[in-house]
């Protein structure tokens, strides 16, 4: 059985062997598709969530069980990837609004199954493109509170004490951030075509 | 009663019923608007499917190609590494979204603050140099001078104080830097932009790190006059400067050459014998 997150810091706070590796593996990815919120770029997202877990590993003695751990992970984390815009903005070497890299939002190797249709493919590609402008053209806090949500897995109440703001605060940035999406994909031309889902909406 | 919701108040509160954040009395009244209203179901429809679709594997489609096992271990090899060579926590309880304050003050203002204050302590404690107790005219009054100590011990503690700091400081400094030489010739972790490689990002920001350190103290140093010590530390800022100039991949070649170049000079040995000989002087003073 898989150990509670609480417990699971305990460990890493007390130096038992294997436990940050643990949490290293529980939270990576969900900490990776966060500094991709900020940063928007594969590889300084992954360089960023190593760098926020070496943080993360020297500060473990500080850490007090009045946070979700991975709430302050996020916060370790979005306070990094801040450092770095500031330092981007500081000596820019690229736009932040540029395009990404040429083989950013191709399909992963591995995920081409052979099954799949090329149309359908195609058209799983072309959306996420679309959601991930979607999802950048929201306005800094709404995108933030977006990303926590969808993609580290956040539940609301732990999305306002990692910010420090009221729940009402999450709810309404989250309601503004689910509008905008919609009507910025309902408005897309050709009209968007969403792959067949299993089972009911969350 | 519950007032029946109208076109422009469903739409409201759709998105918070997708995030199941709408009471359960509002989430019923929903049901029955979007039983009755074709438009508003169209609505709801569209709305789920954009966020459902919203999912890391069609937003992130480059995480399916990470080895998450490798940059599991590098991470993790990357943390013990940082904490071996006592770099400091900057994140231990940080603001929402905000810096915490210690990353403002460099580390090495807040070791010279620290040790001006030492100073200052010790100073206060023996009797501040060239002040005396004197008496109705003037003159340094027998009793009160010969309970004070004299000019010349007061500059002997500040002495032996400032000899033990630079004792300290460059114990830390060679720590520090056999540290980082040791995990870079024995185990360095694999690049992932470049297969054979080895990424070596933080051993050259360490090295940075070193040799500002080494210009920081470069005076305290000197005060040790310890031409071992001089010419151990010219050499070992040779090799950082090379790390430091390195690219963030550095090929086997590379680090086979400072392997060899550690090894010829004998300067994890060197730097083992030297801290240990400064801890004991450091315990004896």
């Amino acid at each position: 059985m898989e150990q509670d997150d609480f417990a699971l810091m305990d460990d890493v706070k007390h130096d038992r062997e294997g436990a940050f590796e643990a949490l290293v593996r529980r939270y990576q990815k969900r900490l990776y598709r966060l500094a991709f919120g900020y940063l928007r770029n594969h590889e300084d997202s992954l360089d960023a969530v190593q760098e926020a877990m070496v943080k993360i590993y020297l500060a473990r003695g500080a850490y007090r069980p009045t946070a979700h751990p991975f709430t302050w992970a996020a916060r370790i984390l979005a306070n990094h990837c801040i450092d770095l815009l500031r330092h981007r903005r500081s000596r820019p070497t690229e736009s932040l609004d540029a395009p990404q890299g040429e083989g950013e939002d191709r399909a992963p190797r591995h995920l081409v199954s052979q099954d799949e249709p090329q149309q359908a493919r195609q058209e799983r590609r072309e959306l996420g493109r679309v959601l991930k402008r979607a999802i950048f053209s929201l306005p800094a806090n709404q995108r933030e509170i977006f990303m926590l949500r969808h993609f580290g897995e956040m539940r609301l109440e732990e999305i306002a004490s990692a910010r420090g703001c009221a729940l009402g605060t999450v709810k309404s940035s989250l309601h503004r951030a689910a509008a905008a999406i919609r009507d910025y994909l309902g408005a897309c031309d050709p009209p968007i075509k969403y792959p067949a889902r299993e089972g009911e909406a969350r | 009663m519950m007032t029946p919701f109208g076109c422009g108040r469903a739409r409201r509160a759709m998105p918070l019923r997708y995030y199941s954040a709408l009471p359960a009395e509002d989430g019923e009244a929903l049901d029955r608007h979007l039983a009755s209203c074709p438009s508003c179901a169209s609505d709801w429809e569209a709305l789920r499917h954009a966020l459902d679709a919203a999912d890391p594997g069609t937003v992130f489609p480059m995480e399916a190609e990470v080895d998450w096992d490798h940059q599991a271990r590098a991470t993790v090899m990357r943390a013990r590494t940082a904490a071996a060579a006592g770099a400091p926590s900057t994140a231990s309880q940080p603001g929402p979204w905000r810096r915490p304050w210690t990353t403002l003050v460099p580390a090495a203002a807040r070791w010279a603050v620290l040790a001006a204050a030492v100073l200052i302590a010790v100073l206060l404690v023996n009797g501040w140099p060239g002040r005396r107790a004197a008496g109705p005219d003037g003159v340094p009054s027998p009793s009160a001078s010969a309970g004070l100590p004299s000019d010349e011990s007061v500059r002997e503690s500040a002495a032996l104080i400032e000899n033990r700091l630079a004792r300290r400081g460059a114990t830390r400094y060679l720590t520090d830097s056999r540290v980082l030489l040791l995990n870079l010739v024995q185990a360095p972790a694999r690049c992932r932009k470049a297969d054979g490689e080895f990424d070596i990002t933080f051993e050259k920001e360490k090295s940075r790190e070193l040799l500002r350190r080494k210009n920081l103290h470069e005076g305290n140093l000197d005060t040790l006059r310890d031409r071992r010590l001089a010419d151990l530390v010219g050499q070992l800022e040779s090799l950082l400067i090379q790390v430091a100039s390195l690219g963030d991949c550095a090929s086997a070649r590379q680090i086979h050459d400072l392997r060899e170049q550690i090894e010829k000079r004998q300067i994890l040995l060197r730097i083992d014998l030297f801290t240990r000989e400064m801890q004991e002087k450091t315990h004896v003073v």
